[in-house]
Formats: structure tokens, C-alpha cells, sequence
């Protein structure tokens, strides 16, 4: 039998109210107690059962909390309270899904309750339930019509399933009123009617923007946006010639910001992209040029659209300008010009004439003073540089040597030359020289973060570490946990690396996961600002936040952490089915450590309003032994998969994944329609052959898979790829290392004496002329991996390292 | 060719990756965001050519509960990579960021802290931003380190804009 609250004893009743006060005071233990107490009277009330399994999930009991609130729920199904009690406690485990059910049975029970409703609005906001999210908001404004955040929700609810024209009247019937309500001033005014603005855009009214603009125009405090919204209107008008006004007036507030520049090209019907428009485009940027001389934007813009004389007088000016202040960036703002060769060939004769006449007379040639020695340092800077681009680490390093004896002070000079060695293979010598430059700048943090990823790449995590904690706060007990509650993703995706490298594949996983988790915190961060930004009337942001998080995954760090992931799952996986399991690696010093203190400063939690960020304990398992000795690797990876197929489905690297991962679990369909994803995007791309063979192979290999689908498949596949070999596709493709590369992998698995042989031979061969400029050093090592793999001979394994030495001479890897 | 420009809720990791492999004093991701909902006008980012944010400037209002408008603006952290130095970054972003505080708060003053120990950041903003030290905070750092409070009047600085609505 069930009871509610009304029906219990009068004391009851009154520690029942105090319970959930103790809830909102986060007194969970005393709250804990005070049900406790009612259970002792009333032993099977199922509100209270709730809220003692509310309490229990966030002591640290979280299963027995879960089985307490359902035992409640059990007794009392329709109650509204335990309901709401059970989507609080999934919702703080970020268990969206099953929080929005549950608060969709609490209203069942009590459908008027704001506070129900408000946390299903953003629950439903958070899980893009827009339609869903219409009603609840329209339910929350009918019940207090007047208050700011729910009408403006429901305006934006509108918003974001394209109503745009509802939206914009959900403001006009209420912007008016909104001025006497508090936490309304000039600011939120502002700001909302700029969102208002920006509807009238979105729907297509571009002329009543503009008028809008206008009237506005007094109320507006964001001038900037302001702006902006007029030159992009005026130019959706087709009004150009008041459009190139209004940004020849942004350019005047921010010179170096180059969507003016272009904005205000596209008004003179200009396109930087279309080779004919060059002349005039050179012509509107000396003027403007002439206008705002200190936009290096300006300065630097026509590099990327002029060739031939133009492109050299104008590098001219960037350069002798960059060189004399010593800006060390000169070559890095350069680097992408160097995908049109002739522009790489012409700076580097522009470089080199300098460094001749600088050498001669001290002087660049069109100028009559001397320059101070240090412009002859800086331009061998970047021609050590412009060389390592070309793989000319010789020159580089000899370069940069000289440059060193220059300027022997001068950090810069070793943090490139450590690139340069790094290139060239030395890796060794690359982390001494930049672990050099730390230690002549020890207060300075790029440097040492410089030094820290070179030790990494050189496999040594421990001085790694050391190195990283100089700069974490003094007050963090616990200095990993430190890195990342930080969010040091960088850190943990190199530092995956280097133990991947060691073998040390369970602290590898432990790494990735924690990249993956940053990521989890960064997506669930967003959940609180679904009332927040509502408070704060912050629109425009409020959606700028969404649409981030929408995409947040495919972020590189996420998805290069989660590929390498992918690859250790799989190999762990492989290690089992050959019957030799892989173990996780123990190491002595295991200590464990609590963490504990928090900032006075407060900086690393929020500011008032917004929740703390929830942190996961990141060592209780320092060796990764749980990833390793995981139920399914399959299961792990498939999960990774699933992630990249929804955030990054266009990059081909995605499909192969997934192909991999599905071919093992045998789901040969969904293998299938991995191929066909990647030949949808890149049709010739290196792995699509081996894959198909692959898929036949797996299919004929598999004596439990029914018969007639089998032969589908395999139609299907022979439809698309009719009689392909690996070896019709290799030599189809023998001058490139990467299908090679692939090639053989594919051969490996597939297995068999005459697969091995001939990957085996291949890979020997990885350094042979016929491959050209893919021998990177990156495919050589990885050609190298994958022999090792194969058990190869060392006869196979030093023809392959000899030849890799030839092209790098300086490797250390080899 | 390095863009200035407002930022937005996608330079988060980019500001947050900057600043870590800058600067001392960092902060979750959620503090970012926090600073981009509530002022989403300040913050400036510079991006390189390849679309890396190399600099910003992260800032925010004195909103203390005894501070009355108008409210003074705050740096929460101005950071740029040593390799992108000498490119007049900071000021740049700065300039924006202060713009900003005055137009949307009428700000008069904008104010930061800084540890006292840090030198090179002490005589960017000294000489090169032009702030002065108020005051000096005992252990306002987490460590125990003190912190100068320096500031920089803004009156004068930015003239009213006077747009013409004749278009």
C-alpha cells in the first residue's frame, strides 16, 4: 500500500519537508539520517525511499541508491516526487535519456510543476528534443507569462527548429513588457534585440532587417555587432556601394581582421579566390594599405593571391619588415604559400639573395644603412626552415648552427633547430636541444611545454612529467589528477602516444580514455547554460554554444585519441584470438594518492550560478589493467567508432576504422557499408581495395555465416569491385609508400605462407627509389612496425633499416 | 597573416590549449564558457592561417556583489605564444577587448592581476598596455603568492560612436 507524503504522521511529514531542504544544502549525510528516521516509523513509504536512495547516489553509494529509489518507485508508482527524484539522480549521472522519461512520468502525476518542467526544458534542449521542447515551453509560459527566461525560450525553442517567424513574434508580443522585469537592463535590451534582429535574417527578411537595424540602432550597446549585422545586411540587399561603407568603417575598428577585408572585396564585386580579380584585389589593398599602415593583415593579404613579380615585391615587404623586428613567426605565417611551388621556389631565392647581400655589405640591396646583425640571424632562421621544409636537414641544421653562433642566446634559434633534428629523425637530439632551450628560460611555460612533447616523443614519460608539474599549481596534492581536472588534452594524447610506442598498451588506453572524458565534460558543460544564457539573455551566444557543442567530437585531439584507441583495442583483441593474451604492465611505484585542498583564488571552480564541473578520480586503476582485462575490446572499440561515425562521418579514416572494427565482430553487412561510405568519399582511396578483399576473405573464412547472404555480399561486393587483388592494386599503385603500406597490412591479416612472404618482401623494400617523396619518415617507421609485427627476419629488417638510413641519415631511429 | 578577432564558443579549446601551454594559471573549460555566456562580447582571439588560436585575450566584468555600475572590466588572462611574439598581439587584442567594456558597460577602468614574481608579464602590461599597479593582494594566488592589482584608466580613450542611420 502506498502512502503520501499528506499521509504520513504529522512528524513525518515534517522531516520529510526537511530532507529535501538538507537536499539543497548538499547536507547529504544529515539528509541521509533524517529518512533514516522516517523509515523507522513508516518503513514502506516510497517518497522516502526515493529520497534516501537521492542521498545514498551521492555518497558514494551510487548501486544502492539506484535500487533504493526504485524500491520507492515500486511502492509508489504514480508519485510525482519520486519520479522527479529518480531524474535528478540520472540526470546528475548524465543519464539524459532515461532523466527526460522519468520527468515525463513526474508530470504525468503533477502536470503543473515549474520546476519539473524548467529541468525537462533543458534536458530536452540538451538532447536536441525540439519538438518535444516546443510543448514543455509553451507550458512554462502559460504558467507565468511575464517571466523573461521562459518566454524567451520558447522564442528560441522556435528558433532552433527553423520557426523562425514564430520566434520573432514570441519577442514582439513581449519585449515591450520585459523592461520592469528585474535583472533587465540596458545590457539585456541590448542583446535581445539584436537576437530579434538576427531572426529577421535568418528568416529571409533581409530588407525589414535593415530597416529594423535602424530603429534599433539607439538601444544597441555592442557597436561591433552592430556593425557587422549592417554590412552583411547592406550586402544581402545587394546594396554594395553602402556595404563596402559600412566595412571600410569595421576595417577602421579592427585593421586585422581579415572577414572585413574580404567583406568589403566581396562589395567590389571582388573574390580573392578567382585568379582574374587579382589586379583589381591588389589595387583596393594598397589603398587600403595606404589607409590602415599598421594591419600586418593588410600587409601580408596579397601573398596568398599574387604570383610572379607581385608575389615577390609584396614577400619583399613582409619579409625585410618581419626580419628587422625579429618576429619568429616569419616562416610559419609562410607555410602554407608553399603549396604553390613556384612561390616556395621564389621565397626561397628572395631568402637566399638576402642572406648573400647581408653577408656582403650588411645591407639589403635597395637600402642605404646597414642592419643590425641581428636580421642576418633571423633570415637564416627561416632559410633553416625553408630547408627543412624540403626535407634538406643538412642545410638546415648547418643553417641554424650558424644563426646559434650569431645569437647563442636567442631560445627561438633551438626550439627550430630541435625541429629540424626532430624531422630528420633524431629524436634523441631533438628533445636534448629543446630540453637546452628550457633550461635557458626556466620561468617561461612554452618552452617548457615545448620540452615536455619532445620528451614525450622520446618515450620518456617520467622526466616528462617532472617537467610538466614545475607549472602546475604548488597547492595540488595530487599532481596527474591535476592534468586533468587542467584538461591538459595535449598532454594525455602525446603521452598515449609515448606508452603506445613503449608497449605499454593499458596506460596507452588510460590516457585516450581521459582524452575521451575531457571531452564528455566538455560536451556535458553545456547543460547549465540552457537556463543560464536564458537568465542572462545572451542569445546569440547561447546559440553559438550549441551549435559548438554539436561538433565538439571532431576536434583533432578527440579524434586522433580516439583512432589510436581504436588501434589498441584491436590489437589487444587480435593478441586473444592468437591465444596470447596481452597483460597490463605493473610498475612498482603505485602509489596512491588522494587528492584533496581546493583554490581560494576560486579560479578553477565557477563563479555563482553555475555548477562546478564534476571530476572523475583519474588513478584509481594507474596502469590501465582495467581497459586491458576489458569483457569485449570489440565493444570498447566499437563505442569509439560510433563516436567518430557521428562527429567526423566525411573523413575517410572514419570508414576504415569502423571496417576494422566490424569486420572482427563479424558484421559483415555493416563491414560493407564501411567500404562503401569510403568510396562514396574517395573512391581511389589506399585502403578501399584491401578492405574488399578483406570482407571476401572473412566471409569465406566463416563457416557459421548463412549461406544465401553470404553469396549477397560477396555479389554486392563484386558488383562494385569486380575481380580485385591487393597485387593488381599495388601495382596499379607502385609508386606510393601509403598503399604499399596498407597492402601488406591487409596480406598480414589475411595470413597464410605466400601472404607473408610477399608482405614481408614488400615491406624490405620500403626504402627503394620507386617510392619517392612518400618515404616519410613517419610511413618508413611505421613499414618498420609492420615487419616487426610479421616476426620478420633480421636479414628483411636491416635491408629495410639500411635504406632508411640513406634517406635519413641522422635518424636515430633506424 | 594572424586575424584579430571576437571569439566564439568554437575558440574555446583553442583559447584553453594556448593558455596551457603558455601561462601558470589555468582553468577548466567551463570557465571559458562561463566568461563567453555572460559577456560574450569581450573576448578577443588571434588566429593563425591555419585557423590555430596563438593568442587571446579572455575577459570579463567586475561584477563583485558591492561593485555598482558602471562596472569596471577584468582580464581573466591575456596570452599569446612566444612564437607569435612581436607582432603587437597583445596590444591589439587588448585595444578590442577595452573597446568592448567601454561600449557595452561604459567601463572607466579595466583592471588585472599578476603575479608579482612574474616580470615579463608585469612590464607587458607596464609598458607596453600602460597599466599601473593600484595595489598589491596578499595571497591571492592558490600558492600563497601575492598579486599586483594594476589598472588602466579608459575614459578618453574610445570616442562615442556616432553611426548614421541614413541607409
Amino acid at each position: 500500500m502506498s502512502l503520501t507524503i499528506s499521509e504520513l504522521p504529522h512528524k513525518e511529514q515534517a522531516l520529510f519537508r526537511a530532507a529535501l531542504k538538507l537536499y539543497e544544502a548538499r547536507q547529504y549525510k544529515k539528509g541521509l539520517k533524517t529518512c533514516e528516521q522516517i523509515l523507522k516509523k513508516v518503513p514502506n513509504h516510497g517518497e522516502t525511499l526515493a529520497v534516501k536512495g537521492m542521498f545514498m547516489a551521492h555518497l558514494d553509494r551510487k548501486e544502492e541508491g539506484y535500487e533504493t529509489i526504485k524500491r520507492g518507485i515500486e511502492i509508489s508508482p504514480k508519485s510525482s516526487i519520486s519520479w522527479h527524484i529518480y531524474g535528478i539522480v540520472n540526470r546528475s549521472d548524465q543519464k539524459y535519456t532515461e532523466a527526460i522519461k522519468c520527468y515525463e512520468e513526474a508530470l504525468n502525476g503533477d502536470p503543473d510543476n515549474i520546476n519539473i518542467l524548467r529541468d525537462l526544458a533543458s534536458l530536452q534542449s540538451y538532447m536536441r528534443q525540439f519538438d518535444k521542447l516546443i510543448q514543455t515551453r509553451q507550458k512554462l509560459v502559460k504558467l507565468n507569462s511575464v517571466y523573461v527566461p521562459f518566454w524567451l525560450g520558447l522564442a528560441n525553442t522556435y528558433h532552433m527548429a527553423g520557426k523562425y517567424d514564430q520566434a520573432i513574434k514570441v519577442i514582439s508580443s513581449n519585449e515591450e513588457a520585459m523592461k520592469n522585469e528585474p535583472g533587465i537592463g540596458p545590457t539585456e535590451i541590448s542583446e535581445l534585440l539584436m537576437y530579434k534582429n538576427w531572426l529577421m535574417e535568418l528568416n529571409g527578411d533581409y530588407q525589414q532587417a535593415l530597416e529594423n537595424l535602424k530603429e534599433i540602432r539607439p538601444k544597441i550597446l555592442d557597436v561591433t555587432g552592430w556593425k557587422e549585422q549592417k554590412a552583411n545586411l547592406l550586402f544581402k540587399v545587394n546594396r554594395n556601394e553602402a556595404a563596402a561603407m559600412a566595412y571600410q568603417d569595421l576595417i577602421e575598428r579592427n585593421p586585422d581582421n581579415k572577414a572585413y577585408i574580404t567583406g568589403y572585396l566581396a562589395c567590389n564585386g571582388l573574390d580573392i579566390t578567382r585568379p582574374s580579380d587579382k589586379d583589381a584585389i591588389l589595387e583596393v589593398i594598397h589603398t587600403l594599405q595606404h589607409q590602415f599602415p599598421n594591419s600586418s593583415t593588410l600587409r601580408f593579404m596579397p601573398l596568398t593571391f599574387c604570383d610572379g613579380d607581385d608575389f615577390v615585391k609584396s614577400a619583399d615587404v613582409v619579409a625585410k619588415h618581419a626580419l628587422r623586428k625579429g618576429i619568429p613567426s616569419l616562416f610559419t605565417s609562410m607555410k602554407l604559400l608553399y603549396a604553390d611551388k613556384a612561390k616556395g621556389t621564389a621565397l626561397g631565392t628572395l631568402f637566399e639573395g638576402y642572406a648573400v647581400q647581408l653577408r656582403d655589405t650588411k645591407r639589403f640591396s635597395d637600402s642605404a644603412d646597414d642592419e643590425a646583425t641581428s636580421v642576418q640571424t633571423w633570415c637564416k632562421f627561416y632559410l633553416a626552415q625553408h630547408w627543412d621544409y624540403y626535407g634538406d636537414h643538412e642545410r638546415a641544421l648547418q643553417l641554424i648552427e650558424d644563426a646559434v653562433k650569431e645569437s647563442p642566446d636567442t631560445v627561438e634559434l633551438y626550439a627550430v633547430k630541435a625541429k629540424i633534428l626532430k624531422h630528420a629523425g633524431d629524436i634523441r637530439g631533438a628533445r636534448g636541444t629543446m630540453d637546452y632551450a628550457r633550461q635557458m628560460d626556466l620561468k617561461d611555460r612554452y618552452i617548457n611545454s615545448k620540452a615536455v612533447k619532445y620528451m614525450l616523443r622520446d618515450n620518456d614519460v617520467d622526466e616528462a612529467e617532472k617537467t610538466m608539474v614545475m607549472f602546475l599549481r604548488n597547492d595540488a596534492t595530487n599532481k596527474i589528477q591535476e592534468i586533468f581536472d587542467i584538461q591538459a588534452i595535449w598532454y594525455m594524447r602525446e603521452r598515449g602516444n609515448a606508452y603506445r610506442r613503449l608497449g605499454d598498451i593499458g596506460r596507452a588506453l588510460k590516457q585516450y580514455h581521459q582524452v575521451q572524458s575531457c571531452f564528455d565534460t566538455y560536451r556535458n558543460d553545456e547543460y547549465d547554460f540552457h537556463s543560464y544564457n536564458l537568465r542572462k539573455v545572451t542569445m546569440r551566444a547561447y546559440v553559438d554554444i550549441m551549435n559548438w557543442e554539436d561538433q565538439v567530437y571532431s576536434h583533432d585531439i578527440y579524434v586522433d585519441s580516439a583512432h589510436s584507441a581504436i588501434d589498441c583495442y584491436l590489437y589487444l583483441h587480435d593478441r586473444k584470438q592468437a591465444g596470447n593474451p596481452f597483460e597490463a604492465i605493473v610498475s612498482d611505484e603505485q602509489k596512491r594518492v588522494t587528492r584533496n585542498g581546493s583554490s581560494k583564488q576560486g579560479q578553477h571552480t565557477l563563479s555563482a550560478g553555475i555548477g562546478e564541473t564534476k571530476i572523475a578520480e583519474v588513478d584509481k586503476d594507474p596502469n590501465g589493467s582495467g581497459y586491458v582485462n576489458a569483457d569485449s575490446h570489440l565493444a570498447q572499440a566499437l563505442k569509439f567508432v560510433e563516436q567518430l561515425e557521428s562527429a567526423v562521418g566525411l573523413q575517410p579514416k572514419t570508414h576504415v576504422a569502423a571496417f576494422d572494427v566490424h569486420l572482427r565482430m563479424k558484421k559483415y553487412f555493416l563491414a560493407l557499408k564501411s567500404i562503401n561510405s569510403l568510396k562514396a568519399i574517395d573512391d581511389s582511396h589506399p585502403s578501399l581495395t584491401p578492405m574488399a578483399v578483406r570482407l571476401v576473405h572473412g566471409l569465406e573464412s566463416d563457416n557459421e555465416f548463412a549461406a544465401p547472404m553470404k553469396a549477397a555480399l560477396k555479389g554486392q561486393l563484386a558488383k562494385v569491385f569486380g575481380d580485385v587483388t591487393i597485387a593488381g592494386t599495388l601495382s596499379a599503385n607502385d609508386q606510393s609508400l601509403p598503399f604499399m603500406l596498407v597492402g601488406a597490412s591487409a596480406l598480414l591479416d589475411i595470413g597464410g605462407d605466400a601472404n607473408l612472404a610477399s608482405a614481408r618482401a614488400m615491406l624490405a623494400q620500403a626504402a627503394s627509389d620507386k617510392y619517392g617523396a612518400t618515404r616519410t619518415l613517419d610511413n618508413l617507421l611505421e613499414a618498420r612496425d609492420l615487419l616487426a609485427k610479421c616476426g620478420s627476419s633480421d636479414p628483411e629488417l636491416s635491408e629495410l633499416n639500411k635504406g632508411a638510413q640513406t634517406l635519413f641519415p641522422l635518424a636515430t631511429c633506424f | 597573416m594572424i586575424t584579430i578577432r571576437q571569439a566564439r564558443a568554437g575558440d574555446e579549446i583553442g583559447m584553453q590549449e594556448c593558455n596551457l601551454t603558455n601561462l601558470p594559471e589555468n582553468y577548466q573549460m567551463k570557465y571559458y564558457l562561463y566568461h563567453f555566456a555572460t559577456w560574450p562580447a569581450l573576448s578577443y582571439v588571434a588566429e593563425n592561417e591555419e585557423g590555430r588560436v596563438v593568442g587571446y585575450v579572455l575577459a570579463k566584468m567586475n561584477d563583485d556583489n558591492d561593485a555598482k555600475p558602471p562596472l569596471d572590466g577584468h582580464i581573466t588572462s591575456l596570452s599569446v605564444l612566444r612564437s607569435y611574439r612581436r607582432l603587437g598581439l597583445a596590444e591589439r587584442l587588448m585595444n578590442q577587448a577595452q573597446r568592448a567594456m567601454v561600449e557595452l558597460y561604459g567601463s572607466k577602468k579595466v583592471s588585472l592581476h599578476v603575479r608579482v614574481s612574474n616580470k615579463a608579464a608585469f612590464s607587458l602590461y607596464k609598458n607596453t598596455l600602460k597599466f599601473d599597479v593600484d595595489r598589491t593582494e596578499e595571497k591571492y594566488y592558490a600558492d600563497g603568492e601575492d598579486a599586483y592589482e594594476m589598472k588602466k584608466v579608459l575614459d578618453g580613450l574610445y570616442a562615442t560612436e556616432m553611426d548614421s542611420l541614413d541607409f
